[in-house]
């Protein structure tokens, strides 16, 4: 593994910022494997999910053309499958919801273009199998009363192949379809695209905020959680007035001491900023979170930290930079 | 990580399995002495009847793992967290959970592993630190393993109840040399009850198939039980009936009480007694019944009752609509 060097020069100093420098990347750099990916853990399996979020972070810290960026992308290019989609794990032959994250993470490589256009094309040819009318009927007469409240009629897409529609893998579809150049996008991707917004209004809980997309069951309404929550903001940016984003934001803000978790709290102070909001000052450090456990050796949790800390947003795309 | 000495077999075949009732008034009990001294009930009853068993009637390979074996050994706790429980009626309590810890150490165990991949909420941190597991088993970094991200391996599934053929599975689990699953006593708005087979979901990773784990669903949640529980056995289950749930569970339910901790060593076995102590037939529990085919054993007279009767604290659970045709026959009339 080639070693870079620490770049923190354009960065403002601050605690936040030397954090970062000093504990975050090193820690990412470090946890690189031979073949360019990176674990869940540092000495762990390569895994897609891993690597783009790392590759995500790493984009506005280092230079784009060092050799970490470099190995990072040839690990994804060769770990997509022949249809274009990406795997969860490295032996697995299906395509996943990984397709997206990684299409999104590759799409900041010159390289790596030809990879993205297949990634976006069974993207926007993969299906949820509930949502047809076949499926609908069956489960309507299978079921004999309304279980779930949703409109399954909305499509999104789900966490693996021929399953149901889920707010994550709805929400990070349409981050990578909305990042991606016009020309790039498949026919039919505007389609799934205002499909998909739909689904994810839908899915909200009442009072704002998403779980995993069940926001009644049994007539009961489902709690919110943050990581759901801001995936779907993210991805519903471009209608930042609606007044489901508004009370979203304010449920997010609101709850947070309740989730103290590092992961939650990276992606909240993401997104609040995203949406021009102020980072509640009693909100809990990253930096003390990771005084508590390590952040329990997670890189992912590390990269959404670098995100969370880093006054760039370019990694959002243009809507980001608010 | 199917093993000779744990194969499937009918009932026929298996020896009888033991399963302890001990009474519990509440978490701040001394845990620790109370299932230290169960485990070592079932470690001394291994031994008194060792030997005993017709070896022409049971092969050697169906006896299940015993205690005696985890000296020297990994053991992994599979607790059920889940999430936010500010009544305390959906996650294994920490208490248990820490006591269970450190009585397998006490036992000779080399290490006693935490793990659990919660369904729901990725952020695993967030959910043991709201469970407080720290404040009884000290820093997580060296004992809790996030099943969920954790480096995976495929295992192909012998018994094909469900349509999922393999499953990747975390190599924490199937590395360990005995598995205890540790679920909360809860009914389930899906499949009935949630117990030590149905906490097993735990280790599917959402790394692999996402938050919730809907493969599973869509392969059917009974059938999907049994694939998960005969690819990993777990060797012996300790319930957290402390404080539970009834009606509308595993997370919006009402709480309630029976004040007992199971234990056996034969999952089918705690979670048929489970059942009986919440008032359910077993038999009519869809996974349980499969379960018991293959299993482990579901019918009262293969099952060594330790401790406390089942009559004893007996505590019926309600239950949804859609599941009352899994009460016991006596409540169905008074229903």
């Amino acid at each position: 593994m080639t070693t870079v060097q620490v770049e923190c020069g354009p960065v403002q100093p601050s605690t936040d910022a030397e954090f970062v420098c000093s504990v975050c990347l090193p820690f990412l750099r470090a946890a690189q494997n031979e073949d360019g990916g990176w674990g869940f853990h540092p000495g762990c399996q390569s895994r897609v999910e891993a690597t783009s979020w790392t590759l995500l972070a790493l984009r506005g810290q280092e230079s784009s053309s060092s050799e970490i960026h470099h190995a990072g992308f040839r690990f994804l290019r060769a770990a997509q499958l022949p249809d274009g989609s990406w795997p969860s794990c490295a032996a697995q032959n299906v395509g996943s919801w990984a397709t997206s994250l990684a299409s999104w993470a590759l799409l900041g490589d010159r390289e790596s273009q030809t990879a993205v256009a297949g990634g976006l094309q069974w993207v926007c040819d993969d299906w949820p199998r509930n949502a047809s009318f076949i499926a609908r009927m069956i489960r309507k007469i299978a079921s004999g009363s309304q279980v779930t409240s949703q409109n399954d009629s909305l499509r999104g897409w789900g966490w693996t192949p021929h399953t149901a529609s889920w707010v994550e893998p709805t929400a990070l579809a349409l981050i990578a379809i909305s990042q991606a150049p016009r020309e790039m996008l498949p026919a039919g991707a505007n389609r799934r695209r205002e499909l998909a917004k739909a689904m994810i209004y839908d899915r909200m809980c009442p009072g704002g905020g998403w779980n995993c997309g069940n926001p009644m069951v049994y007539g009961v309404p489902g709690d919110p959680l943050v990581e759901p929550t801001v995936w779907a903001l993210l991805s519903l940016r471009d209608e930042a007035d609606r007044r489901e984003n508004e009370i979203s934001l304010e449920w997010l803000a609101r709850n947070l001491a309740k989730f103290p978790g590092p992961g939650s709290v990276a992606l909240a102070k993401v997104c609040l900023e995203a949406y021009g909001r102020e980072w509640p000052a009693s909100a809990p450090s990253l930096k003390d979170l990771h005084a508590r456990n390590g952040f329990l050796g997670s890189v992912p949790v590390v990269a959404w930290t670098c995100l969370a800390l880093s006054p760039r947003r370019s990694w959002l795309g243009a809507e980001g930079a608010r | 990580m199917q093993t000779p000495e744990n194969a499937l077999l009918p009932p026929f075949q298996r020896p009888p399995s033991q399963v302890a009732i001990r009474r519990v008034a509440s978490y701040e009990q001394d845990l620790f002495d109370l299932i230290y001294e169960t485990l070592s009930e079932f470690l001394d009853y291994g031994k008194a009847s060792e030997g005993q068993h017709n070896e022409k009637a049971i092969p050697a390979a169906s006896l299940p793992r015993d205690l005696a074996r985890i000296r020297g050994k990994t053991v992994l706790l599979k607790p059920n967290f889940v999430g936010l429980d500010p009544l305390g009626a959906v996650n294994t309590h920490p208490a248990v959970v820490a006591a269970a810890r450190e009585s397998f150490l006490k036992l000779g165990a080399a290490q006693v592993l935490i793990g659990d991949g919660p369904a729901l909420d990725r952020d695993t941190e967030a959910i043991v630190e709201s469970v407080r597991l720290r404040e009884y088993t000290g820093p997580l970094q060296r004992t809790f393993v996030d099943l969920n991200i954790d480096d995976v391996e495929r295992v192909p599934l012998k018994t094909r109840a469900s349509r999922l053929n393999e499953l990747y599975l975390p190599k924490t689990v199937l590395r360990a040399d005995f598995v205890v699953s540790m679920p909360k006593l809860k009914t389930h708005h899906w499949a009935g009850v949630t117990l030590s087979l149905k906490n097993m979901f735990g280790i599917v990773p959402g790394g692999c198939y996402g938050w919730p784990k809907n493969v599973l669903h869509w392969a059917g949640i009974d059938n999907s039980i049994l694939d998960i529980n005969a690819a990993v056995r777990p060797d012996f289950a300790i319930v957290d009936g402390i404080n539970g749930m009834e009606g509308n569970g595993p997370i919006q339910g009402t709480p309630k009480r029976s004040d007992v901790l199971v234990f056996g060593n034969d999952p089918v076995a705690v979670d048929a007694t489970c059942c009986r102590i919440m008032g359910l037939a077993p038999e009519k529990v869809k996974y349980l019944a499969g379960a018991g085919t293959l299993l482990g054993h579901l019918k009262t007279e293969k099952i060594e009752q330790l401790g406390e009767s089942v009559a004893s604290v007996r505590t019926p659970f309600a239950v949804l609509k859609e599941f009352n045709r899994l009460l016991e026959p006596c409540r169905q009339k008074s229903n």
